[in-house]
């Protein structure tokens, strides 16, 4: 056979989460896969080939799934992709050690009229727990041809190929000339007393069928699946079929006593216990596993939150000290690239743009790139080994609490680290409106952006007391974040509480080349994303920075440099120069779009105690919140390279009359709450689209403006208590 | 009974779920199902979530979820 080019197939990989999907799809695929998303979903789709004896065999690996009642978004993608897409076959990935619930799914499959074959994957484990699978005898009773595979060791592979293969030659001979499987479920007499009429007259519009398998549809209207009656509404009978399967269903309720989707999994649960009877057997009796004897520990009721603290911070710990290394050499290198750059363009706008704006602009964000991927690498791990359900099992009392999921901890903490990777690690929760709610109040933890302008701040106006204040600030942001979470949970989130129904899966060995993978996966994106949006905004910020040109006359030149002669005795030629830079710098940024801004926004500003230079610091902080801080060093005229721990730019900001501690709190409230930074922007965009992007950024200009204003004047009016501390 | 009234240690068996909307479908698909056998193995913090295995696996679930499901003990609950 292997001399005939055979025409290329479709399969999609599907199976349960925790299966070994993702494993099996790389031995499968190999290096050649590509990664997109879903249609209109951030869903994630792999798609690659293999080529065995002159075939292409494209997989696509469908998200892992319990059920095909869409109930989740993954739910949803998964039988779109199958009943739209009709890929020639599907292969389910099976979990051998836990066959009963995996074959729930196996099933449904099967009756949707596409060929099916069975990955038992992770036989291994299976042989190691006394599991014994008779493959063939399996295979027999379910109609549904198995293979045994290990995806970590990629073995089962070819034989894996080759089942394939032989599935889709026997298609016609299985399923004749309708897609009407010739072996499937059966559901009892009497269920399926009220399931083959309905399939019959489904059926009868051939078109009709040819598009929806009417077995699938017929118990899928027995199970009361909205969007089966959907689909319905295309059959030319579709009243008439609708009446019947409503009226079957009234009959199998009041015959079971119980709902009809009750019913119909408890028949297939059934169903597969009888198949399991006959072709599995226990050989060894369970011992306690090495799983359980972790878990006696991990997941012990007093340890569960201590242990979890404990990881949390050692991934915390080695993401921002391990990628400190690599993030300050990117930023050397960008520093030294900017620099390159400056001697081989002449000085002008050209040089401006690509040094200031395109290279200083993408540098700071290629400079996160080290921390996403030791992150990444470390989150990957964790879920692996299987760690996450542990840590949702330890949080999720607390959160539930504040309408939030055990699911939602690991993205949130991150937000103190960056927001960014923060808001990307939110996917690993699977219903849709805790992933919104979680990704709104990523920004209120205090990302390490936002500490040097605490740290500068709380230096400058609460020396005595600045570490605390620090301390206090970050607090106020967690509880914000908690608050705000109830508070759209209760309004704009509103629904039915999300179940918490989550598989504990045992601890498994992670593999290298899994955790790379994934990693690459999130990495490459991140990239991409740099590429893109964040280098158009950062040439925005300086555009509005720079524009319009704006030079300071030579006469005013002249009496600053009078003025700081007179006020400074003995200072030498480059003391004055670098003093006539900064007030050339500034003046620039006084009369630059942003300063045109800063000075229009001044008065909304008034009511938390703003002027105009606090109000362009904020704009420019859109770029990043640290730039904030360099920002002030231009405006007060300090310098231009101005950090944290500068004394000089604490003492300008303290003589600053304007600049009251009460001042400095509130503008520490507001960078705390106002929107972050456009890299987390995108980001937010990237994940939830432009409507939630608007709402985040105005729910929290608005939430920041009226925390600052409220403080501000609770303060005047309680006389500065503030600044008594 | 429902799975929540059970102590951790406890053996059971499946009657089946007080349906519910979304979430006694769930359970029923995960393998909450009449017959099904099943043990409490341990409970969080203030005794939520649960850990209760089922058709020989795991699943975490709040106590909310688990009053949901009724069962009838299985062995001698005391002794466990």
């Amino acid at each position: 056979m292997s001399d005939i080019k055979k025409s290329p197939l479709r399969v999609a990989l599907a199976g349960n989460p925790n299966a070994g999907k993702t494993s099996l799809f790389n031995a499968l695929t190999g290096a050649h896969h590509k990664v997109g998303n879903y249609p209109g979903v951030t869903v994630e789709k792999r798609e690659g080939s293999r080529f065995l004896d002159g075939r292409e065999y494209h997989f696509v690996d469908v998200p892992g799934i319990y059920s095909l009642t869409a109930y989740s978004i993954d739910e949803v993608v998964a039988r779109d992709f199958i009943l739209d897409e009709k890929p020639d076959l599907i292969v389910d990935v099976l979990d051998s050690t836990n066959l009963e619930r995996n074959l729930f799914l196996c099933l449904q499959f099967q009756e949707l009229g596409i060929p099916v074959v069975g990955a038992l994957n992770m036989s291994d484990e299976a042989a190691a727990k006394g599991i014994k699978i008779d493959v063939e005898a399996l295979s027999g009773v379910l109609g549904i041809p198995m293979v045994k595979t290990v995806g970590t060791k990629g073995s089962g592979i070819i034989a894996l190929l080759d089942s394939i293969d032989a599935a889709v030659g026997d298609q016609q001979a299985t399923y004749g000339n309708n897609s009407r499987p010739a072996h499937s479920i059966r559901y009892g007499q009497e269920i399926e007393s009220r399931v083959e009429p309905l399939e019959a007259v489904i059926a009868a519009d051939a078109p009709f069928a040819a598009r929806f398998p009417a077995r699938w549809l017929a118990v899928k209207l027995l199970e009361k699946d909205v969007n089966a009656y959907e689909r319905l509404a295309f059959h030319k009978n579709a009243a008439g079929i609708t009446a019947q399967a409503k009226e079957s269903v009234a009959w199998i309720e009041k015959h079971y006593g119980k709902d009809a989707e009750i019913v119909i999994s408890e028949q297939r649960y059934g169903y597969i216990r009888g198949a399991a009877n006959e072709t599995v057997t226990q050989v060894k009796k369970p011992t306690v596993s090495l799983t359980e004897a972790i878990d006696r520990v991990v997941m012990n009721r007093f340890l569960a939150l201590l242990i979890f603290l404990l990881v949390l911070w050692g991934v915390f710990k080695l993401t921002f000290a391990l990628g400190a290394y690599p993030q300050g050499w990117l930023e050397v290198f960008f520093g030294w690239l900017g620099g390159a750059v400056n001697s081989v363009v002449p000085e002008g706008f050209l040089r401006s743009l690509l040094v200031k704006g395109v290279i200083g602009g993408v540098g700071s964000v290629f400079s996160f790139v080290p921390l996403i991927i030791i992150l990444f690498f470390l989150l990957s791990l964790l879920e692996d080994v299987g760690y996450m359900s542990r840590a949702a099992f330890a949080t999720d009392k607390f959160l539930h609490a504040f309408g939030l999921h055990g699911q939602s901890v690991f993205p949130m903490i991150l937000g103190f680290g960056c927001s960014v990777p923060a808001i990307m690690a939110a996917r690993t929760l699977k219903s849709r409106r805790d992933r919104i709610v979680t990704i709104l109040v990523i920004p209120f933890m205090s990302c390490g952006a936002k500490l040097p302008v605490y740290v500068l701040l709380a230096g400058a106006f609460f020396a005595k007391n600045a570490g605390n204040m620090v301390m206090l600030v970050y607090a106020i942001g967690a509880v914000i974040s908690l608050i705000a979470a109830l508070v759209l949970k209760k309004t704009v989130l509103r629904g039915d509480p999300t179940p918490f129904v989550m598989e504990l899966p045992p601890y498994r060995a992670p593999t290298l080349g899994g955790l790379l993978w994934h990693v690459w996966e999130k990495t490459s994106q991140y990239i991409k994303k740099a590429g893109t949006v964040i280098m158009a905004a950062a040439i925005l910020i300086w555009a509005i920075t720079t524009f319009p040109l704006y030079e300071l006359p030579q006469s005013q030149i002249a009496s600053l440099t009078t003025s700081y002669k007179a006020k400074n005795a003995n200072v030498d030629q480059k003391a004055i120069a670098s003093y006539l830079e900064t007030a050339k710098a500034g003046a620039s940024l006084e009369h630059s779009v942003a300063g045109t801004i800063g000075k229009f926004i001044e008065p909304v500003f008034r009511p938390l105690g703003f002027d105009w230079k606090i109000s362009v610091a904020t704009v420019t902080g859109f770029a990043a919140k640290e730039v904030i801080v360099s920002t002030f060093g231009i405006l007060y005229r300090v310098g231009t390279e101005e950090n944290e721990q500068s004394t000089s730019l604490r003492d300008a900001l303290r003589a600053d009359s304007q600049f009251t501690p009460l001042v400095a709190f509130v503008l520490m409230l507001f960078v705390l709450v106002i929107p972050p930074c456009f890299a987390a922007l995108s980001t937010i965009k990237a994940e939830l689209g432009w409507g939630w992007l608007g709402f985040a950024f105005v729910f929290m200009l608005a939430l920041g403006w009226c925390l600052g204003a409220a403080v501000y004047q609770i303060g005047l009016f309680t006389g500065g208590a503030v600044a008594a501390i | 009974m429902v799975v929540s009234d059970a102590p951790a240690g406890a053996n059971f068996r499946v009657i089946g779920v007080k349906t519910c909307k979304e979430v006694g479908k769930r359970l029923a698909d995960m393998g909450f199902t009449e017959g099904a056998e099943g043990a409490v193995v341990r409970s969080g913090f203030l005794r939520d979530p649960l850990q209760v295995k089922i058709r020989g696996y795991d699943i975490l679930i709040r106590r909310s979820e688990a009053d949901d499901i009724e069962i009838t003990p299985v062995g001698d609950w005391n002794t466990t």
